[in-house]
């Protein structure tokens, strides 16, 4: 051993020479197997991106917003790939910019959830007893209540912006994260090395930060992407019933209501966004499912 | 439950160079690797090894329940009584499974059934193979439950109410409703507390005898082969390196890991001060040493042992070992 | 005698349970030497992986003194608990689950090292850690490996070297070489043993092999139902089991040899409930020497030879 402390002085090149054998390589290996999944992350990825360049793809004030009386209900021709509503605007313009919206709150309300559900979930399934009894019957009261009448009730008393919406979904997928992160949390306190920790001395911080959480992530992940699809469900349904995004910002639940007037004869007014959140909300099962598989410990 | 006659010539079991692999995208497992089997009618073999000797990937062959897909049977015969296994067909499987053969597993937490009573799981074996009725097979099954020490009463209780030991005589008792011609036994004590073992290898022993049955008994104790077994095969990286009476390996073993096994065990007469390990790990399967799998180990290797595999040498009429070191000479070299 | 490291007194350990309280420890008494081995035994249910937990407090016990160099632990406050635990430590049985499987072997060697903050360099922590590897045997190589690309033996000494990092005076082994293969099992023992003598500890051994603990203990005791049966020297123990449970245990054992095998002495019935447990002898129902005192009265623990403790109505009666 004494060649070896010759040779590295210091942990770094010590380090470098045996290199970690990355566990996320592995699960990403696992993960580009399977064929549905790949192709649910591409259709993930092209939306997100499509979301990030819309001001460039289209003009949000000329194409999205202005009403443009003679140029309504135009099928789809080489100059509208969707055609035009109602109001005249371009359709494809309005799912671009609408896949923003769809996307922002479709994350952030999840995120919000899972801060709050998270750490609920965390101390709950953590520390159990009454600390656990407490947690989760406030839980079960939200759980009892359909997530899109809880954020009807949010949205019609403090109104109806971006943010109202955000918080309104995040919190009625608070409880579903705490049970998420609690059922987690128990299956790993019981396992040895929680003990072992305690065993060498950690407080309880520690051992949930450093040992139960970070061993919890394969089902966290898997519940984020499969909440997200329904958090842009919520908030198009939402929006359908007029409780959510108001005109004239664009959102593909909004876009199918004021489109429904014209269906029959304008078919493809509501076949876009309805397509638009077909999509979107298939390439993120696709996701969640294939990162379940490759998340399963089973291969391991 | 009669007790059948058997003929005494005639082989319950045998295995001729079986070769079971486990494909996967990422890697080969090669569990079995030629393995030879012979259990003569009445007669218990005991196959010992430790982890990733492929002994219960061969027991499980036998009655053609390896898991697929991975699992393949790549060569090799599996012949019951003469009948080769291999080409059954599912029905002709069924029939068999149960019946002339049935199989004891290692945990008796999960083998039983935790929402049926245990007078109804012993009883659905008895109405598959003897076509009786419900009502008679329950009465059958309440006397098996007798014959493994446990009041006839309690048949209709739920496994959860019944200790380690006796739930593994239960599965015991299923095991032998309808008279096997071969009980093949998984490590059928590792679960359970040394005194409950004890009892159960007793009734093991009575059962078989009472039964004239031949058993495969797998397992990595040698005071259980010591206890129940009248010959031995000693497995190793899917081989079987040396098989024997219980003489022929307790007084006259040859094979270095034989040797190996012996001396690590802790003897409770004798203390000393060092345990004798064997040095090194077991092989992994995925990447099998080059000629003898156990050269990297052996105390005895000599060049030729890590470029071929030993062949199988007769030392008597029941004594073989696969070493390089017996190649010109049946005397021991150890 | 300031040669005695630990002194348990009447530790007992209760469970509440909807039929009533489950006595998983019931009054256990023994004194330990710095420097021994204890092996204590026993089959399922007679208390001696919860006895490990208590004397730890990773349990709390329900009543008793656990006397740890001078210290009653059980009084400590959390605080004092904590920093008293570099003193001791556990080994534990499996060595799959007791690693976290996220960190690597150095990350799990040198967490005990982080919290107590004994060494803050991180280099020359890692040169700690480095040595704890080679202490156990663990090749330099492995150092950034993950538990499951080892094997089982490996696995354990990593387990190993996390109970040597703090430098502790006292090792509970709970079972530490169960899970793992005949061969490899003499490795790892024959390591303890090594490290016992190069490093002065005192340990504690749990198991229910009794052939591995006479090879490994100074002192046995036998458990059974939470209570304390017998408890002997090694050699006194195999060679003169007075209890008749440790006789039929020890003939119990399946002897690796075809000839002088020993007569078996078989068990009637079943062990009986650790719940709400009556104050009789709790063997009296298995026991094939039974009299009619066994159901009425418990046996105490008596000293029938220097360090041969029983506790059997039939023993220790002149």
């Amino acid at each position: 051993m004494d060649e070896a402390v010759k040779k590295y002085t210091t942990r770094k090149e010590f380090f470098k020479q045996y290199k970690k054998k990355s566990r996320l390589q592995e699960t990403w290996n696992r993960f580009l197997r399977n064929k549905m999944a790949v192709i649910g992350l591409f259709i993930f990825i092209f939306i997100v991106l499509v979301a990030i360049t819309a001001p460039i793809i289209a003009n949000y004030d000329t194409e999205a917003i202005k009403i443009n009386v003679p140029n309504r209900l135009k099928a789809p021709s080489t100059e509208h790939i969707f055609g035009t509503d109602e109001m005249g605007r371009d359709i494809m313009a309005r799912i671009v910019h609408g896949a923003r919206i769809s996307l922002v709150v479709g994350f952030a309300s999840v995120a919000l959830a899972l801060f709050i559900g998270g750490a609920l979930g965390a101390i709950a399934g953590y520390y159990g007893g009454k600390i656990d009894d407490v947690i989760m019957r406030c839980m079960d009261v939200f759980l009892c209540l359909p997530d899109v009448l809880l954020a009807l009730a949010i949205v019609a008393a403090f109104g109806t912006n971006l943010v109202n919406m955000t918080i309104a979904i995040g919190l009625s997928f608070t409880p579903k994260f705490s049970r998420v992160v609690r059922s987690a949390v128990m299956t790993v306190r019981g396992i040895e090395y929680v003990e072992a920790a305690r065993a060498i001395g950690s407080t309880n911080t520690h051992i949930i930060t450093n040992h139960v959480l970070i061993n919890c992530f394969g089902p966290i992940v898997v519940q984020v992407t499969l909440y997200v699809a329904s958090a842009i469900l919520t908030i198009s349904a939402l929006s359908f019933i007029g409780l959510g995004i108001q005109a004239p910002i664009p959102e593909w639940g909004n876009m199918l209501a004021s489109g429904r007037a014209y269906m029959r004869d304008h078919a493809y007014i509501v076949m876009a966004p309805g397509l638009a959140i077909f999509v979107t909300i298939l390439s993120l099962n696709l996701l969640g499912d294939g990162l379940r598989d490759a998340l399963d410990p089973r291969l391991k | 439950m009669e007790s059948k006659k058997m003929n005494e010539q005639e082989n319950t079991l045998e295995i001729r160079n079986l070769v079971i692999h486990y494909i996967s995208d990422e890697e080969v497992v090669k569990a079995v690797n030629g393995v030879d089997i012979i259990i003569k009618a009445g007669k218990t073999l005991g196959l010992v090894g430790e982890t990733g000797a492929g002994k219960t990937t061969t027991a499980l062959s036998i009655l053609n329940l390896v898991p697929e897909p991975q699992g393949k049977i790549l060569s090799g015969e599996i012949l019951l009584e003469g009948r080769s296994v291999l080409t059954m067909s599912e029905l002709e499987l069924e029939e068999i499974r149960g019946d002339k053969v049935a199989m004891i597993f290692q945990d008796p937490m999960t083998s039983l059934n935790p929402v049926h009573t245990v007078g109804a799981q012993i009883a659905e074996s008895i109405e598959i193979h003897r076509k009786v009725s419900k009502e008679e097979a329950l009465k059958q099954a309440k006397e098996m439950l007798e014959l493994v020490g446990i009041p006839g009463e309690r048949s209709n209780e739920y496994p959860y109410q019944f200790s380690g030991g006796m739930k593994q005589r239960v599965v015991i008792a299923i095991a032998l409703t309808c008279s096997p011609d071969l009980l093949i036994a998984d490590e059928p004590t590792t679960a359970l507390d040394v005194t409950i073992q004890a009892q159960v290898l007793k009734l093991i022993n009575e059962l078989r005898r009472k039964y004239h049955m031949s058993m495969l008994m797998i397992t990595h104790d040698l005071g259980i082969v010591a206890e129940v077994c009248d010959e031995v095969s000693i497995a190793y990286a899917g081989r079987i390196v040396e098989h024997g009476t219980l003489e022929d390996i307790f007084d006259n073993l040859r094979h270095p890991y034989t040797k190996g096994l012996f001396d690590a065990l802790p003897d409770i007469e004798i203390r000393r001060s060092e345990l004798k390990p064997i040095k090194g790990l077991m092989p992994d399967p995925t990447n099998l040493p080059s000629g003898c799998p156990f050269h990297p180990r052996c105390d005895y290797v000599m060049e030729v042992c890590s470029q071929s595999l030993p062949e199988n040498k007769w030392l008597s009429e029941t004594h073989c070992v696969q070493c390089h070191l017996y190649k010109d000479t049946n005397e021991s070299r150890l | 005698m300031s040669n005695i490291l630990l002194e348990v007194k009447d530790l007992k350990k209760y469970y509440k349970v909807p039929k009533g309280m489950l006595h998983a420890v019931d009054g256990v008494s023994f004194d330990l030497e710095k420097g021994k081995t204890l092996g204590i035994v026993g089959e399922s249910g007679c208390g001696k992986t919860t006895i490990g937990r208590t004397i730890l407090r990773l349990v709390e016990p329900t009543s008793g003194s656990v006397i740890f160099d001078g210290v009653d632990i059980p009084k400590l406050n959390t605080q004092e608990m904590r920093h008293m635990r570099q003193n001791m430590q556990l080994i534990f049985q499996d060595p799959f689950s007791s690693l976290n499987p996220r960190k690597t072997i150095t990350q799990t060697i040198e967490e005990p090292i982080i919290l107590a903050n004994m060494i803050p360099d991180p280099d020359k922590r890692f040169m700690r850690v480095m040595e704890l590897m080679d202490t156990v045997g663990l090749a330099e190589r492995l150092v950034n490996t993950y538990p499951h690309e080892l094997d089982g033996g490996r696995r354990q000494r990593i387990g190993i070297a996390r109970a040597l990092a703090m430098n502790p005076k006292f090792i509970i082994c709970d079972e530490p070489v169960s899970a793992l293969d005949v061969s490899i099992q003499a490795q790892i023992l024959n390591l303890m043993k090594k490290i016992q003598r190069e490093m002065g500890l005192t340990y504690i051994f749990i198991t229910h092999n009794l052939s591995v603990v006479n090879h490994f203990s100074d002192d046995i005791a036998v458990m059974y139902l939470g209570r304390l049966i017998e408890k002997a020297p090694s050699e006194i123990l195999f060679t003169n089991p007075a209890h008749p449970y440790t006789q039929a245990l020890l003939s119990a054992i399946p002897v690796p040899r075809i000839h002088n095998r020993p007569e078996r002495l078989l068990l009637r019935g079943e062990i009986t409930s650790p719940i709400n447990p009556e104050p009789i002898c709790r063997f009296a129902n298995r026991c094939n020497c039974a009299v009619p005192i066994c159901s009425k009265e418990e046996p105490g623990l008596i000293e029938i030879e220097p360090n041969h403790f029983v506790a059997c109505h039939l023993v220790g009666r002149a």
